[in-house]
């Protein structure tokens, strides 16, 4: 269904990389690159990200995307995404309980402050928070540094305020939404992991000029927007999920993160399949079921200098 | 004429051709095409890039980081996915590599070269398609850069051709003929090669598969790949009982970006199989299918 649309002559932003597009991340091909052990021998990692959405009724205009590309407001689209907070997410908090999985919430968090039960149930479940922007209807695109420092403040302490989470992961928000200072600016106000590069089956670091940051391997693939959003019904999602896990599973040392959206497969006729796909994962053995930190923080501590030292040495690292 | 037409072939329908025999006897010749593409977080503010291209979620501003790494996955992962399949089936495909690749992706290259698979220049990126929205001379130099950068990685000059998105504008057949270009894989009108004449000399044009181009069949039209896999073994079928009379080919284009996936590479998989499977199918490179063709003109 028609959510975004790119508003068609939006105004440049900022190009002061004049470099090649590699100044961000290296290339080395996950092929050469050092094994990744998971903790307890575990062949994959998975991370579970439902989204916690916010779409504001009458959101401020904006030069870049227009979040309402029907109308504005568009109370279809907008009971859609709201369904979400409202219904979708209880529904998937029963079954992500009874499979008792770690979760990482991707989180608009203007959603905290809307929806305090949401809140409660976050903190009460501990899951991680990878932050998603304050709203999906408000963009950075054309903030310059210090308002996009400032806006990474403000997201971390809402957050901490509201949960008590020191929040390491962001990505978004809306559809794409950064500057070319995006990376070094989450590097400096302390995030570990950005999920907007899907570039990789593994982690990998980012190049920023303070601190140390990765890009983590967030899904558009497996992920029921995307999915759902054509011809295909909730039980295609199952089959995603089950080929992707087959062959990561075969493959070891990868992450395989499943998105999901309460607002889309938190629907009464959908629901299921999400306990299906989970049944599906919990009958392997060896799967280490983390979160971003989690995921985070053993790269961290076990494979990043492995991986930097590798990009050094590896003889086809371009000079 | 008052409707521009191309002026570059013969209206020649399939039925009313000197019949078209396959080395061996083969009914049908089969053809993979692997696009090593590169999507560019800043292209030229002049480029044109189609409205669909694929990637993220539409075109952004800049740094559209999301359409870049969404096609960069398919460099770093998803070609290994694909090299990994074709090896087991002992199949060689026509890469086509973009100028970035080339330059920017050397071990790529070696790889590829060290299977002995053939390099086609492929443009400069996705985000720089040709149309005639460019001058001659820009596409003169546009396309004497894509060739001489993957002549330069490889050692090799390029015979053919795939212009990025299939992009071309009414000049590119006879610019690519006067580069020196064998054969184009741009138009997708046919089932058997056929010759190009332009003012700077004659070249083959190998019509590749549209409608199975995994970008085509799934990422635009959302068709799922268990169908994808069936087409294309509805298509061998039908094309081996029409290949008696007269051979004809397929070439398949894919994107590692995009079939490189985990849950998605099992179906490439399976539809290798099936081929290999099948006897009466020729097993070519899309530069092996050209010069073929282009014996058989001389000779016949």
């Amino acid at each position: 269904m028609l959510q975004y649309s790119y508003r068609p002559h939006f105004p440049a932003t900022s190009r002061k990389q004049t470099d090649v597009d590699q100044s961000w991340i290296d290339y080395l091909p996950i092929t050469e690159r050092p094994p990744i052990a998971w903790p307890g021998g575990a062949r994959l990692a998975v991370m579970i990200c439902p989204n916690i959405l916010y779409y504001e009724f009458m959101p401020p205009p904006d030069p870049w995307i227009n979040p309402w590309a029907r109308m504005t407001p568009d109370v279809m689209m907008y009971g859609r995404q709201e369904f979400g907070s409202r219904v979708g997410f209880w529904r998937l908090v029963d079954i992500l309980d009874k499979h008792g999985l770690p979760c990482t919430a991707v989180l608009n968090v203007a959603a905290l402050s809307k929806f305090p039960d949401v809140c409660a149930a976050l903190v009460e479940r501990q899951w991680d928070i990878l932050g998603h922007g304050m709203y999906n209807t408000r963009f950075i695109c054309g903030y310059n540094e210090d308002e996009e420092r400032a806006y990474y403040r403000d997201m971390l302490r809402t957050v901490r305020d509201l949960t008590g989470v020191e929040m390491k992961g962001m990505g978004g928000p809306g559809p794409q939404a950064a500057t070319e200072r995006t990376p070094d600016l989450l590097a400096e106000a302390g995030f570990l992991y950005y999920a907007d590069f899907f570039h990789d089956d593994q982690p990998f670091p980012i190049r920023v000029k303070s601190g140390r940051l990765i890009s983590m391997p967030y899904s558009v693939e497996i992920n029921d927007v995307p999915v759902l959003a054509t011809a295909y019904e909730a039980d295609e999602f199952v089959t995603i999920v089950r080929r992707q896990f087959d062959r990561l599973y075969a493959e070891g040392g990868r992450v395989m993160c499943i998105t999901i959206h309460p607002a889309v497969i938190g629907q009464a006729q959908r629901a299921k399949y999400v306990d299906l796909a989970l049944q599906y994962l919990r009958s392997f053995p060896d799967v280490w079921f983390a979160s971003g930190r989690d995921i985070t923080e053993h790269y961290m501590a076990h494979c990043y200098d492995a991986v930097v030292e590798r990009i050094r040495t590896w003889p086809w690292t371009a000079r | 004429m008052s409707d521009r037409d191309q002026v570059y072939y013969d209206n020649v329908v399939i039925v009313r051709r000197p019949p078209l025999a396959w080395p061996g006897g083969h009914r049908v010749a089969f053809s993979i095409v692997v696009c090593a593409e590169y999507y560019e977080l800043h292209p030229p503010d002049d480029a044109f890039i189609p409205p669909n291209v694929p990637g993220g979620f539409g075109r952004a501003p800049y740094p559209d980081v999301r359409a870049f790494s969404q096609r960069e996955y398919g460099n770093r992962v998803g070609i290994f996915r694909v090299i990994e399949a074709l090896d087991r089936y002992h199949i060689r495909p026509t890469v086509a590599a973009d100028a970035c690749i080339a330059a920017g992706y050397p071990y790529l290259i070696d790889q590829f070269q060290r299977r002995n698979w053939e390099i086609a220049a492929h443009g400069y990126s996705l985000t720089r398609v040709i149309s005639n929205k460019m001058t001659e001379e820009q596409e003169r130099e546009y396309i004497g850069n894509s060739l001489n950068a993957v002549e330069r990685a490889s050692g090799v000059k390029p015979g053919g051709w795939h212009g990025p998105e299939y992009g071309e504008s009414e000049r590119t057949p006879a610019i690519l003929a006067e580069l020196g270009v064998k054969y184009v894989l741009d138009w997708p009108n046919d089932e058997q090669p056929y010759l190009m004449n332009t003012p700077s000399g004659s070249m083959v044009s190998i019509p590749m598969a549209l409608e199975l181009d995994d970008v085509v069949i799934h990422y635009h039209r959302r068709v799922s790949l268990a169908r994808w896999r069936q087409a294309i073994s509805e298509a061998l079928d039908q094309l081996q009982t029409d290949g008696v009379a007269a051979g004809r080919h397929l070439v398949l284009n894919v994107h590692p970006w995009l079939i490189g996936h985990p849950h998605r590479i099992g179906y490439l998989e399976e539809a290798l199989a099936d081929v290999c499977r099948r006897g009466n199918v020729w097993m070519a490179t899309a530069g092996e299918i050209a010069a073929f063709y282009r014996s058989q003109q001389s000779s016949g």
